[in-house]
């Protein structure tokens, strides 16, 4: 599906819908344009990859459609941003909460540790997301399931650590966890596993991967790394400061690129140009 | 093959840290035991994972950091024995590059100050030609007009073009050794590339060489002569062709993690084990370190720790009891 399309009344069956986004911010006396007219879809159960370099506004663009934006500084947020046919930006921070803690959209980001609190233990920080469907089983029976979901053989032990007696990759899931527990039908993970070592990366994104599917919960991935997009996402967009350059189905644009900075992006991560070959 | 230039003994690096939970002692050996000779002019990548001791290695080439055992020699002489002279000599022939650019150069200096104050450190040029030498060095790093950037704060650049200046402050004293700690990590793909190229031009122009510590093995295959993997604190395999051939399970293991842009590739999308293991202990009495993750594993991996031993073919050596019939069987890539 292209974006032109999104435009006709089939829309309604697209989970997030996003058209002509603007964030801008001021920045001295400078105006930065991070999200400068963004048109951007998910449909239910779908993988969505976000790539670009630093600067691209990739994050701004998802932090602006989960109203995560310090109001300070921004001084344009404009667009219609429809998540399952409700208007984010017009909705009431009550309103806005509720759709967070149930059946919403939920979080993950790149430095797990930055959003644990260090001293309180696992366990509470999952089931505090829980708090406000406390339906059926007890809290604890539901981190413990949490916990073994996102791949802990002994969710008891975990459950009862703190976030520092975790290595990098278990933070990350026990974030997953967190944002799993609000039970979402979309999540956002902005470069979940740009800082793990190469080996966990992959044993974090299969876990995400198989939770995508057994729980046909959409998931929108913001990364730089082409290498996690072309093996994990359905539909990827590729935005270059401020814009979208290209969205297109993963393997079209893997193997044919339109735009020339896609191209680019792709062919430097594919080689990585070997200088010696290259008769130097 | 060029003279070895710098050398490591059977150089261990032994951290004491409290126990996780209680007051006792704990004894890390960040790197434990490890032998390398670097050659004048090479370029060497280590490679490994975090926590395998590869920065504690480079922090004891800069003599950041002496080690509790074993020595690093530099043309024959002790690093911990050189005289004050000696080691001031040192420090200008090994020179360093790091991972983020912003906080390894002063915010409060241009870049003129910056280098300025290294050229006149170490007496290099006469007063009057500070400026046109320093124009020089920039125009080297590919920072063009010199005149450009050489009032500029570091925040006035951009990550790449830090990047070049940290550079540009390691090659102007001509070392004969840039010890580089993750160069390209914090720089987007685009950038590392550039990067990469200028190091490559450095290589050729100049004759220096570079040991490199990186994570990213597909940038190092692009420019390393030799790459050694580390792992917990030792040298599994050394070699020229680890990229192509790895032998060693965990070299292996490394390569095959890597995330290529194939949107075919299905790593990802394979069905994955339902739950991780609990990070296996740390303790390996005796055995070889790599075990509890070694696909390959038999009794006497249990018992004797594998050593680092030639492989006949070219010059990689690899510690692994079964290195010889891993490297008859087909490479996973």
């Amino acid at each position: 599906m292209t974006v032109s399309q999104s435009h006709m009344p089939g829309a309604a069956e697209h989970l997030l819908d996003v058209r002509n986004l603007k964030v801008h911010f001021q920045v001295s006396d400078r105006t930065v344009r991070a999200v400068d007219g963004v048109d951007f879809h998910v449909k239910p159960a779908e993988c969505v990859g976000v790539v670009g370099e630093s600067g691209s506004g990739k994050s701004t663009l998802v932090r602006a459609i989960s109203r995560l934006m310090p109001n300070l500084r921004v001084s344009e947020l404009s667009g219609d941003l429809r998540f399952e046919g409700h208007d984010i930006l017009g909705m009431s921070e009550r309103d806005l909460r509720a759709l967070r803690r149930s059946h919403g959209f939920s979080m993950i980001f790149q430095d797990p540790l930055g959003y644990l609190n260090p001293t309180h233990r696992v366990g509470r920080q999952i089931a505090e997301a829980l708090t406000f469907h406390g339906k059926g089983r007890s809290d604890s029976q539901r981190v413990h399931s949490l916990l073994e979901e996102v791949g802990f053989s002994d969710p008891k032990s975990i459950a009862h650590g703190f976030p520092h007696e975790l290595s990098g990759g278990m933070r990350q899931r026990v974030m997953i966890a967190i944002a799993l527990a609000s039970d979402p039908k979309l999540l956002f993970a902005d470069e979940p596993t740009t800082a793990l070592d190469a080996t966990v990366q992959l044993q974090v994104l299969q876990t995400l991967y198989r939770i995508h599917k057994e729980r046909n919960m959409a998931v929108v991935i913001i990364t730089h790394d082409l290498g996690v997009v072309a093996e994990l996402c359905d539909r990827v967009y590729v935005m270059q400061t401020g814009k979208v350059v290209e969205t297109a189905g993963t393997v079209d644009l893997f193997e044919r690129p339109k735009h020339s900075y896609s191209a680019r992006l792709i062919e430097l991560s594919a080689h990585r140009i070997n200088f010696r070959s290259a008769g130097l | 093959m060029n003279p070895q230039i710098l050398s490591l003994e059977g150089v261990s690096q032994i951290y004491t840290s409290r126990g996780a939970n209680g007051w006792r002692r704990v004894d890390v050996r960040a790197v434990d035991g490890v032998d390398l000779d670097i050659r004048e002019g090479e370029t060497l990548a280590i490679v490994g994972e975090s926590g395998s001791g590869k920065s504690t290695l480079a922090k004891m080439l800069l003599m950041l950091n002496h080690p509790t055992m074993g020595q690093v020699t530099y043309r024959g002489s002790t690093l911990k024995t050189l005289g004050q002279e000696e080691r001031s000599r040192y420090r200008r022939q090994v020179q360093a590059v790091f991972q983020d650019p912003a906080s390894s150069l002063n915010p409060r200096m241009t870049v003129e100050e910056t280098l300025g104050h290294v050229a006149n450190r170490h007496n290099i040029v006469a007063k009057a030609e500070v400026r046109s030498f320093l124009a020089a060095q920039l125009a080297a790093v590919g920072l063009d007009p010199p005149e450009h950037y050489l009032g500029r704060y570091p925040h006035q650049l951009s990550g790449g073009q830090q990047q070049r200046i940290a550079i540009a402050r390691a090659i102007m004293l001509k070392p004969k050794i840039i010890i580089a700690d993750e160069p390209l990590s914090s720089l987007d793909v685009s950038v590392q590339s550039q990067i990469l190229q200028l190091l490559s031009d450095l290589r050729r122009t100049t004759n220096v060489g570079f040991v490199i510590i990186s994570h990213d093995l597909g940038a190092m295959q692009s420019i390393a002569d030799r790459t050694a993997v580390m792992y917990k604190g030792r040298v599994v395999e050394i070699g020229e062709a680890i990229y192509r051939s790895p032998i060693h399970p965990y070299t292996r293991l490394l390569l095959d993690a890597r995330l290529l842009p194939n949107p075919r590739g299905t790593r990802i999308r394979s069905p994955a084990p339902r739950s991780v293991a609990p990070a296996a202990s740390l303790a390996t009495e005796g055995g070889c370190r790599f075990l509890q993750r070694c696909p390959h594993a038999i009794e006497v991996c249990a018992a004797v720790d594998p050593q680092l031993r030639p492989m006949g073919v070219g010059a990689t050596h690899v510690a692994c009891h079964r290195a010889e019939e891993l490297s008859a069987a087909p490479t996973p890539m």
